[in-house]
């Protein structure tokens, strides 16, 4: 049997058939594992942990920012940032303040520019989307007669996830001398 | 795909067949190898019934085989790059949180510390030089003698307790053994003696204090190599 099949395979055909199937085995060895390995890797629950948390601390910065930031001048566009930053619990208020507020800055005709010192977050419930930061800001107020004042604040923060988003729900200064450490 | 090439196959049969209707090259072989006996009719009855068939099918099957093989490499290849591109995502070198175990120790070091290094007992500061020689590492040295040199003293003279109670910490990032940390303080100071002014000043009155601390991790522990408290440059 096996002459007749030499005598039909000339042998510069058939010869580099053996070494051509152990080449495809071996590459069809390397794409399986590159295959799981990347599969691995595109889900990998803490790289997704990981980039949430990396996100909700952008946003919660980015918004503790803007609802420290509020030039008289230019009220509307300030305040459409506070609600766009904001969402349930504080954009509530925010929006059902706004009249009010933009009456006092426009009166006091201040101009509030703030600057993230430093920020992190402590709590990420991923699948909840619900975020809680501190935010540690340099808030500069500039009055009606020019003079300057920088005040440091401690913010706490808590984000909540709205269609992706990471957007603030709640907003205030950590309290001095009140809880005792935990 | 198998579809196409099965019709590349037969068309470029066609083609083979039409320009060249006897095989030459299995036919001269046999006679070199000298056995002519069986080969002489088998090599006939192929001609008669397909003679390009039997050539043709196997360089394609080998062609086939290489073309397997460079895709399977290249999608090696590629998703190889792809899950490299995927591991380099920066949010992933920072294990703050994702790192439970570690986020909770680095945070409880910390706050440990914090509270030790910016408390000061006028009546034990050797507690207060213990905690710096124990904590701190590198340039927090310097930083943390410069930022109490002033506050010492007044709290030796005026025989004061200051504590401080941290509040609030956040692990922003953790690489490896390096980690910052962000804290939320409470000091409070308490004098024995001295004027009446000074000590209505300070009792009771909690100031607000924030720091970023870096820490490195060494022996087992998170020892302190920066405390950044924002100052005003």
């Amino acid at each position: 049997m096996e002459r007749p099949a030499r005598r039909r395979v000339p042998r510069r055909l058939r010869t580099p058939y053996a070494p051509a199937l152990v080449l495809a085995l071996v590459a069809a060895g390397f794409a399986a594992w590159a295959g799981q390995d990347w599969y691995a890797a595109a889900h990998d629950d803490r790289a997704a942990y990981a980039v949430q948390r990396d996100r909700a601390l952008a946003a919660g910065e980015q918004a503790v920012q803007n609802l420290n930031t509020l030039d008289h001048r230019d009220l509307d566009r300030g305040l459409d940032l506070w609600e766009a930053s904001t969402t349930g619990e504080l954009h509530e208020q925010l929006t059902a303040g706004r009249d009010d507020f933009a009456g006092q800055v426009k009166e006091a005709e201040t101009v509030s520019t703030a600057r993230v010192l430093s920020g992190a977050v402590t709590e990420l419930d991923d699948r909840a989307g619900r975020a809680r930061v501190l935010v540690a800001l340099r808030v500069t107020v500039r009055a009606a007669d020019g003079t300057r004042s920088d005040k440091d604040s401690r913010m706490l923060g808590e984000l909540t996830r709205t269609d992706g988003r990471w957007k603030l729900s709640a907003l205030g200064q950590a309290p001095v001398g009140g809880a005792p450490a935990g | 795909m198998s579809t196409t090439r099965h019709h590349i196959n037969r068309q470029r049969l066609r083609q083979a067949r039409a320009a060249r209707p006897e095989v030459v090259e299995i036919r001269p072989r046999p006679g070199t190898r000298g056995a002519a006996g069986p080969r002489g009719p088998r090599a006939a009855e192929e001609k008669a019934s397909g003679p390009a068939r039997p050539r043709p099918r196997r360089p394609w099957g080998l062609a086939a085989l290489c073309a397997l093989t460079v895709l399977l490499g290249a999608f090696a290849g590629w998703a190889h790059a792809e899950a490299e591109s995927l591991r380099a995502e920066p949010a992933l070198s920072n294990t703050a949180l994702t790192d439970v175990a570690r986020t909770s120790e680095v945070k409880g070091q910390v706050a440990e510390a914090v509270d030790r290094l910016f408390s000061y007992d006028h009546a034990d500061p050797a507690a207060f030089d213990k905690a710096a020689k124990d904590l701190l590492t590198g340039k927090a040295v310097d930083q943390h003698r410069d930022l109490f040199a002033d506050v010492r003293e007044r709290a030796d003279a005026r025989k004061a307790v200051i504590t401080t109670a941290v509040t609030e910490t956040a692990v922003e990032r953790i690489d490896g053994d390096r980690a910052r940390v962000l804290v939320y303080a409470d000091q409070s100071s308490v004098a024995t003696a001295g004027g009446k002014a000074a000590a209505q000043q300070d009792d009771g009155v909690y100031a607000a204090a924030m720091l970023a601390v870096d820490t490195v991790h060494r022996d087992g522990r998170w020892l302190i190599t920066s405390l950044d408290t924002f100052d005003r440059t």
